[in-house]
Protein backbone atom coordinates (compact mmCIF):
# COMPACT_ATOMS: atom_id res chain seq x y z
CA UNK A 1 0.00 0.00 0.00
CA UNK A 2 2.75 2.37 1.07
CA UNK A 3 4.94 1.63 -1.95
CA UNK A 4 1.98 2.09 -4.29
CA UNK A 5 1.54 5.59 -2.88
CA UNK A 6 5.22 6.27 -3.38
CA UNK A 7 5.13 5.07 -6.98
CA UNK A 8 2.08 7.24 -7.56
CA UNK A 9 3.91 10.24 -6.14
CA UNK A 10 6.95 9.63 -8.32
CA UNK A 11 4.76 9.32 -11.44
CA UNK A 12 3.02 12.53 -10.47
CA UNK A 13 6.32 14.38 -10.11
CA UNK A 14 7.84 13.34 -13.42
CA UNK A 15 5.87 15.76 -15.62
CA UNK A 16 6.83 18.68 -13.34
CA UNK A 17 10.51 17.79 -13.52
CA UNK A 18 10.28 17.36 -17.27
CA UNK A 19 8.56 20.70 -17.68
CA UNK A 20 11.27 22.49 -15.73
CA UNK A 21 14.05 20.69 -17.60
CA UNK A 22 12.69 21.16 -21.07
CA UNK A 23 11.39 24.71 -20.68
CA UNK A 24 12.44 27.21 -23.32
CA UNK A 25 13.26 29.63 -20.54
CA UNK A 26 13.94 28.61 -16.95
CA UNK A 27 14.21 30.79 -13.89
CA UNK A 28 16.29 30.23 -10.78
CA UNK A 29 17.17 32.11 -7.59
CA UNK A 30 13.97 34.19 -7.78
CA UNK A 31 13.64 36.51 -4.79
CA UNK A 32 12.08 39.76 -3.65
CA UNK A 33 13.76 42.07 -1.16
CA UNK A 34 11.65 42.57 1.95
CA UNK A 35 10.51 46.19 2.19
CA UNK A 36 11.52 48.31 5.18
CA UNK A 37 8.53 49.56 7.22
CA UNK A 38 6.45 52.21 5.46
CA UNK A 39 7.87 51.42 2.04
CA UNK A 40 5.52 50.29 -0.75
CA UNK A 41 8.09 49.77 -3.50
CA UNK A 42 9.91 46.49 -3.73
CA UNK A 43 12.27 44.89 -6.20
CA UNK A 44 12.38 41.35 -7.57
CA UNK A 45 15.49 39.56 -8.80
CA UNK A 46 16.24 36.26 -10.58
CA UNK A 47 18.45 34.49 -13.07
CA UNK A 48 16.79 33.79 -16.43
CA UNK A 49 18.18 30.98 -18.56
CA UNK A 50 17.36 30.75 -22.24
CA UNK A 51 17.51 27.05 -23.15
CA UNK A 52 16.82 27.56 -26.84
CA UNK A 53 19.06 28.40 -29.77
CA UNK A 54 17.12 31.57 -30.56
CA UNK A 55 16.81 34.83 -28.68
CA UNK A 56 13.89 35.18 -26.26
CA UNK A 57 12.34 38.52 -25.44
CA UNK A 58 10.87 39.22 -22.02
CA UNK A 59 8.13 41.77 -22.67
CA UNK A 60 6.05 41.96 -19.48
CA UNK A 61 5.64 40.81 -15.92
CA UNK A 62 2.47 40.74 -13.84
CA UNK A 63 1.32 39.56 -10.43
CA UNK A 64 -1.92 39.58 -8.50
CA UNK A 65 0.23 40.22 -5.41
CA UNK A 66 1.01 43.83 -6.37
CA UNK A 67 -0.77 46.86 -7.75
CA UNK A 68 1.73 46.92 -10.59
CA UNK A 69 4.85 45.19 -11.83
CA UNK A 70 7.30 46.81 -14.22
CA UNK A 71 10.60 45.75 -15.72
CA UNK A 72 13.18 48.32 -14.67
CA UNK A 73 16.88 48.81 -14.96
CA UNK A 74 19.13 50.85 -12.71
CA UNK A 75 21.44 52.96 -14.84
CA UNK A 76 24.24 55.37 -14.04
CA UNK A 77 24.47 58.43 -16.25
CA UNK A 78 27.05 61.12 -15.53
CA UNK A 79 27.23 60.11 -11.90
CA UNK A 80 23.45 60.00 -11.45
CA UNK A 81 21.93 56.65 -10.61
CA UNK A 82 18.30 56.17 -11.53
CA UNK A 83 15.80 53.67 -12.73
CA UNK A 84 14.44 53.44 -16.20
CA UNK A 85 11.63 51.38 -17.63
CA UNK A 86 12.89 48.55 -19.84
CA UNK A 87 10.09 47.80 -22.37
CA UNK A 88 11.73 44.48 -23.27
CA UNK A 89 14.75 42.48 -22.24
CA UNK A 90 16.49 40.19 -24.69
CA UNK A 91 17.86 36.82 -23.60
CA UNK A 92 20.57 35.68 -25.98
CA UNK A 93 20.44 32.10 -27.31
CA UNK A 94 21.57 29.50 -24.77
CA UNK A 95 22.65 32.19 -22.33
CA UNK A 96 21.55 33.45 -18.97
CA UNK A 97 20.78 36.95 -17.76
CA UNK A 98 20.69 38.12 -14.15
CA UNK A 99 18.19 40.47 -12.65
CA UNK A 100 20.31 41.65 -9.72
CA UNK A 101 20.69 44.66 -7.38
CA UNK A 102 22.07 47.63 -9.29
CA UNK A 103 20.87 46.33 -12.67
CA UNK A 104 17.70 44.83 -14.11
CA UNK A 105 14.93 44.28 -11.56
CA UNK A 106 11.18 43.86 -11.39
CA UNK A 107 9.77 46.97 -9.75
CA UNK A 108 6.89 45.86 -7.54
CA UNK A 109 4.53 48.60 -6.43
CA UNK A 110 2.11 48.39 -3.50
CA UNK A 111 2.01 44.77 -2.34
CA UNK A 112 -1.58 43.68 -1.64
CA UNK A 113 -0.54 42.01 1.62
CA UNK A 114 2.48 42.58 3.84
CA UNK A 115 5.32 40.42 2.56
CA UNK A 116 7.83 39.28 5.14
CA UNK A 117 11.06 37.32 4.78
CA UNK A 118 10.22 33.67 4.11
CA UNK A 119 6.93 34.45 2.30
CA UNK A 120 6.43 33.53 -1.34
CA UNK A 121 4.78 35.56 -4.04
CA UNK A 122 3.99 34.48 -7.61
CA UNK A 123 4.96 36.64 -10.56
CA UNK A 124 4.18 35.76 -14.17
CA UNK A 125 6.72 36.52 -16.88
CA UNK A 126 5.57 36.97 -20.47
CA UNK A 127 7.78 36.49 -23.49
CA UNK A 128 7.24 37.46 -27.11
CA UNK A 129 5.63 34.60 -29.01
CA UNK A 130 3.29 33.65 -26.20
CA UNK A 131 5.60 31.92 -23.72
CA UNK A 132 4.35 32.57 -20.19
CA UNK A 133 6.09 31.38 -17.01
CA UNK A 134 4.79 31.67 -13.47
CA UNK A 135 7.55 31.85 -10.89
CA UNK A 136 7.40 31.74 -7.08
CA UNK A 137 9.67 34.46 -5.62
CA UNK A 138 10.95 34.06 -2.10
CA UNK A 139 10.90 37.16 0.09
CA UNK A 140 14.32 37.71 1.66
CA UNK A 141 15.74 40.27 3.99
CA UNK B 1 4.89 68.87 -17.68
CA UNK B 2 7.90 67.91 -15.64
CA UNK B 3 9.68 70.17 -13.20
CA UNK B 4 13.25 69.21 -12.75
CA UNK B 5 15.34 70.28 -9.85
CA UNK B 6 18.87 69.74 -10.93
CA UNK B 7 21.83 70.08 -8.68
CA UNK B 8 24.79 68.93 -10.57
CA UNK B 9 27.90 70.15 -8.87
CA UNK B 10 30.65 67.98 -10.18
CA UNK B 11 34.07 68.82 -8.95
CA UNK B 12 37.06 68.32 -11.14
CA UNK B 13 38.12 64.82 -11.99
CA UNK B 14 41.68 65.67 -11.11
CA UNK B 15 40.67 66.32 -7.55
CA UNK B 16 38.77 63.06 -7.42
CA UNK B 17 41.65 61.05 -8.78
CA UNK B 18 43.57 58.90 -6.35
CA UNK B 19 47.02 60.31 -5.85
CA UNK B 20 50.05 59.06 -4.00
CA UNK B 21 51.05 61.12 -1.06
CA UNK B 22 54.80 61.29 -1.04
CA UNK B 23 55.34 61.48 2.67
CA UNK B 24 52.70 59.09 3.87
CA UNK B 25 51.97 55.46 4.34
CA UNK B 26 48.59 56.09 2.76
CA UNK B 27 50.25 55.02 -0.46
CA UNK B 28 49.72 51.38 0.49
CA UNK B 29 45.99 51.98 0.03
CA UNK B 30 46.44 53.38 -3.45
CA UNK B 31 45.53 53.08 -6.21
CA UNK B 32 42.24 51.45 -5.34
CA UNK B 33 39.01 50.64 -7.15
CA UNK B 34 36.98 50.36 -3.97
CA UNK B 35 37.98 53.55 -2.18
CA UNK B 36 39.36 56.80 -3.58
CA UNK B 37 41.40 58.71 -1.02
CA UNK B 38 42.04 62.39 -1.38
CA UNK B 39 45.59 63.65 -1.03
CA UNK B 40 44.40 66.64 0.98
CA UNK B 41 41.11 65.99 2.74
CA UNK B 42 38.84 68.98 2.25
CA UNK B 43 37.29 70.60 5.35
CA UNK B 44 33.52 70.79 5.01
CA UNK B 45 31.73 74.05 5.75
CA UNK B 46 28.49 74.73 7.62
CA UNK B 47 25.22 73.03 6.63
CA UNK B 48 22.02 72.35 8.53
CA UNK B 49 19.82 69.26 8.36
CA UNK B 50 17.36 67.65 10.76
CA UNK B 51 17.79 64.03 11.80
CA UNK B 52 15.06 61.40 12.16
CA UNK B 53 14.63 62.31 15.83
CA UNK B 54 14.08 65.96 14.90
CA UNK B 55 17.46 67.05 16.25
CA UNK B 56 19.68 69.48 14.37
CA UNK B 57 22.24 67.67 12.26
CA UNK B 58 24.94 70.15 11.36
CA UNK B 59 28.71 70.27 10.87
CA UNK B 60 29.34 69.71 14.59
CA UNK B 61 27.64 66.29 14.36
CA UNK B 62 30.33 65.16 11.92
CA UNK B 63 33.14 65.97 14.37
CA UNK B 64 34.80 63.30 16.50
CA UNK B 65 33.54 60.43 14.33
CA UNK B 66 34.16 58.88 10.98
CA UNK B 67 30.94 59.37 9.00
CA UNK B 68 29.74 57.31 6.06
CA UNK B 69 27.27 59.43 4.09
CA UNK B 70 24.88 58.15 1.44
CA UNK B 71 22.35 60.20 -0.55
CA UNK B 72 19.07 58.50 -1.46
CA UNK B 73 15.31 58.38 -0.83
CA UNK B 74 13.02 55.84 0.79
CA UNK B 75 10.83 55.26 -2.30
CA UNK B 76 13.88 53.68 -3.93
CA UNK B 77 13.42 49.94 -4.47
CA UNK B 78 16.84 48.86 -5.74
CA UNK B 79 19.96 50.94 -5.07
CA UNK B 80 19.11 52.44 -1.66
CA UNK B 81 18.08 49.27 0.19
CA UNK B 82 20.97 47.41 -1.43
CA UNK B 83 23.45 50.08 -0.29
CA UNK B 84 22.02 50.36 3.22
CA UNK B 85 22.06 46.57 3.65
CA UNK B 86 25.69 46.55 2.49
CA UNK B 87 26.61 49.35 4.91
CA UNK B 88 24.83 47.50 7.73
CA UNK B 89 27.00 44.46 7.03
CA UNK B 90 30.12 46.64 6.85
CA UNK B 91 29.18 48.17 10.21
CA UNK B 92 28.62 44.72 11.71
CA UNK B 93 32.07 43.70 10.60
CA UNK B 94 33.62 46.88 12.08
CA UNK B 95 31.84 46.22 15.38
CA UNK B 96 33.55 42.82 15.51
CA UNK B 97 36.99 44.23 14.73
CA UNK B 98 39.51 44.97 17.46
CA UNK B 99 39.12 48.74 17.14
CA UNK B 100 35.33 48.45 17.18
CA UNK B 101 32.94 50.97 15.67
CA UNK B 102 32.38 53.46 18.48
CA UNK B 103 33.91 56.26 16.42
CA UNK B 104 31.83 55.49 13.32
CA UNK B 105 28.41 56.69 12.19
CA UNK B 106 26.31 56.00 9.11
CA UNK B 107 24.09 58.75 7.77
CA UNK B 108 21.41 58.34 5.10
CA UNK B 109 20.70 61.75 3.57
CA UNK B 110 17.28 61.85 1.92
CA UNK B 111 17.15 64.14 -1.11
CA UNK B 112 13.35 63.75 -1.09
CA UNK B 113 12.25 65.79 1.97
CA UNK B 114 8.74 66.14 0.56
CA UNK B 115 8.00 62.44 1.05
CA UNK B 116 10.65 61.49 3.62
CA UNK B 117 9.47 62.92 6.90
CA UNK B 118 11.47 62.37 10.10
CA UNK B 119 9.11 59.55 11.13
CA UNK B 120 9.43 57.74 7.81
CA UNK B 121 13.19 58.18 7.77
CA UNK B 122 13.53 56.79 11.29
CA UNK B 123 11.51 53.66 10.48
CA UNK B 124 13.46 53.22 7.29
CA UNK B 125 17.07 53.55 8.42
CA UNK B 126 16.69 51.68 11.71
CA UNK B 127 15.24 48.70 9.81
CA UNK B 128 18.72 48.21 8.34
CA UNK B 129 20.71 49.01 11.49
CA UNK B 130 19.46 50.43 14.78
CA UNK B 131 22.39 52.87 14.89
CA UNK B 132 21.85 54.38 11.43
CA UNK B 133 20.80 58.01 11.17
CA UNK B 134 18.38 59.44 8.64
CA UNK B 135 18.66 63.16 7.92
CA UNK B 136 17.19 65.60 5.44
CA UNK B 137 16.84 69.32 4.85
CA UNK B 138 15.58 71.85 2.36
CA UNK B 139 16.86 71.95 -1.19
CA UNK B 140 19.35 74.72 -0.47
CA UNK B 141 20.94 72.73 2.37
CA UNK B 142 20.91 69.45 0.43
CA UNK B 143 22.51 71.24 -2.51
CA UNK B 144 25.06 72.78 -0.18
CA UNK B 145 26.39 69.51 1.23
CA UNK B 146 25.98 67.62 -2.05
CA UNK B 147 28.05 70.32 -3.72
CA UNK B 148 30.80 70.07 -1.14
CA UNK B 149 31.02 66.31 -1.68
CA UNK B 150 30.66 66.38 -5.45
CA UNK B 151 27.39 64.46 -5.11
CA UNK B 152 24.58 64.92 -7.59
CA UNK B 153 20.85 64.39 -7.42
CA UNK B 154 17.76 65.23 -9.39
CA UNK B 155 14.07 64.98 -8.53
CA UNK B 156 11.81 64.60 -11.53
CA UNK B 157 8.71 65.92 -9.76
CA UNK B 158 5.58 65.63 -11.86
CA UNK B 159 2.52 67.39 -10.41
CA UNK B 160 -0.16 64.90 -9.39
CA UNK B 161 2.18 61.91 -9.61
CA UNK B 162 3.18 60.28 -6.33
CA UNK B 163 5.87 58.01 -7.64
CA UNK B 164 8.15 60.54 -9.27
CA UNK B 165 11.63 59.28 -10.04
CA UNK B 166 14.69 60.48 -8.19
CA UNK B 167 18.22 60.26 -9.50
CA UNK B 168 21.17 60.39 -7.15
CA UNK B 169 24.84 59.56 -6.67
CA UNK B 170 25.29 55.95 -5.66
CA UNK B 171 28.67 56.56 -4.02
CA UNK B 172 29.30 56.47 -0.27
CA UNK B 173 31.22 59.47 1.06
CA UNK B 174 33.60 59.18 4.00
CA UNK B 175 34.09 62.20 6.24
CA UNK B 176 36.84 62.05 8.87
CA UNK B 177 36.52 63.03 12.55
CA UNK B 178 37.72 66.55 11.74
CA UNK B 179 34.76 66.93 9.38
CA UNK B 180 36.96 66.73 6.30
CA UNK B 181 35.86 64.93 3.15
CA UNK B 182 38.43 62.17 3.23
CA UNK B 183 37.47 59.40 0.78
CA UNK B 184 34.72 58.04 -1.42
CA UNK B 185 33.55 54.48 -2.07
CA UNK B 186 32.28 53.85 -5.59
CA UNK B 187 29.70 51.21 -6.50
CA UNK B 188 29.45 48.27 -6.80
CA UNK B 189 29.82 48.32 -3.02
CA UNK B 190 30.99 45.33 -1.02
CA UNK B 191 30.67 45.21 2.76
CA UNK B 192 33.91 43.36 3.45
CA UNK B 193 35.93 45.53 1.07
CA UNK B 194 34.53 48.70 2.68
CA UNK B 195 35.21 47.62 6.25
CA UNK B 196 38.72 46.36 5.46
CA UNK B 197 39.72 49.54 3.62
CA UNK B 198 38.23 51.70 6.31
CA UNK B 199 39.97 49.88 9.15
CA UNK B 200 43.29 50.19 7.36
CA UNK B 201 42.68 53.89 6.75
CA UNK B 202 41.65 54.50 10.35
CA UNK B 203 44.80 52.76 11.58
CA UNK B 204 46.99 54.84 9.30
CA UNK B 205 45.33 58.15 10.06
CA UNK B 206 45.00 57.40 13.75
CA UNK B 207 45.21 60.44 15.98
CA UNK B 208 46.13 62.67 13.04
CA UNK B 209 42.56 62.59 11.82
CA UNK B 210 40.96 63.14 15.20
Amino acid sequence: MKSRHLVGLIWALIPIAAAAEGADVSVRDAWVREAPPGVSMMAGYMVLQNNTSRAQMLVAARSSGFESVMIHRTRVKQGLTGMEHAPQVELLPNANLSFAPGGYHLMLLNPKRALRAGDRVDITLEFRGGLVISVAYEVRK
Amino acid sequence: MMTSVVLAVMLGGVWLAATYRENGSRAILLPDQVMTLFPDPKPLTAFAFTDHENRVFDLSRLKGKWSFLFFGYTHCPDVCPTTLATLARAHESMVKSTAGAKDVQFVFISVDPKRDTAGKLGQYVTYFDASFLGVTGDNAQLGNLAGQLGAVYELAITPGVDNYPVYHSAAVFLVDPRARYHAVFAPPLDAEAISRRFELLRDLEGPEAT
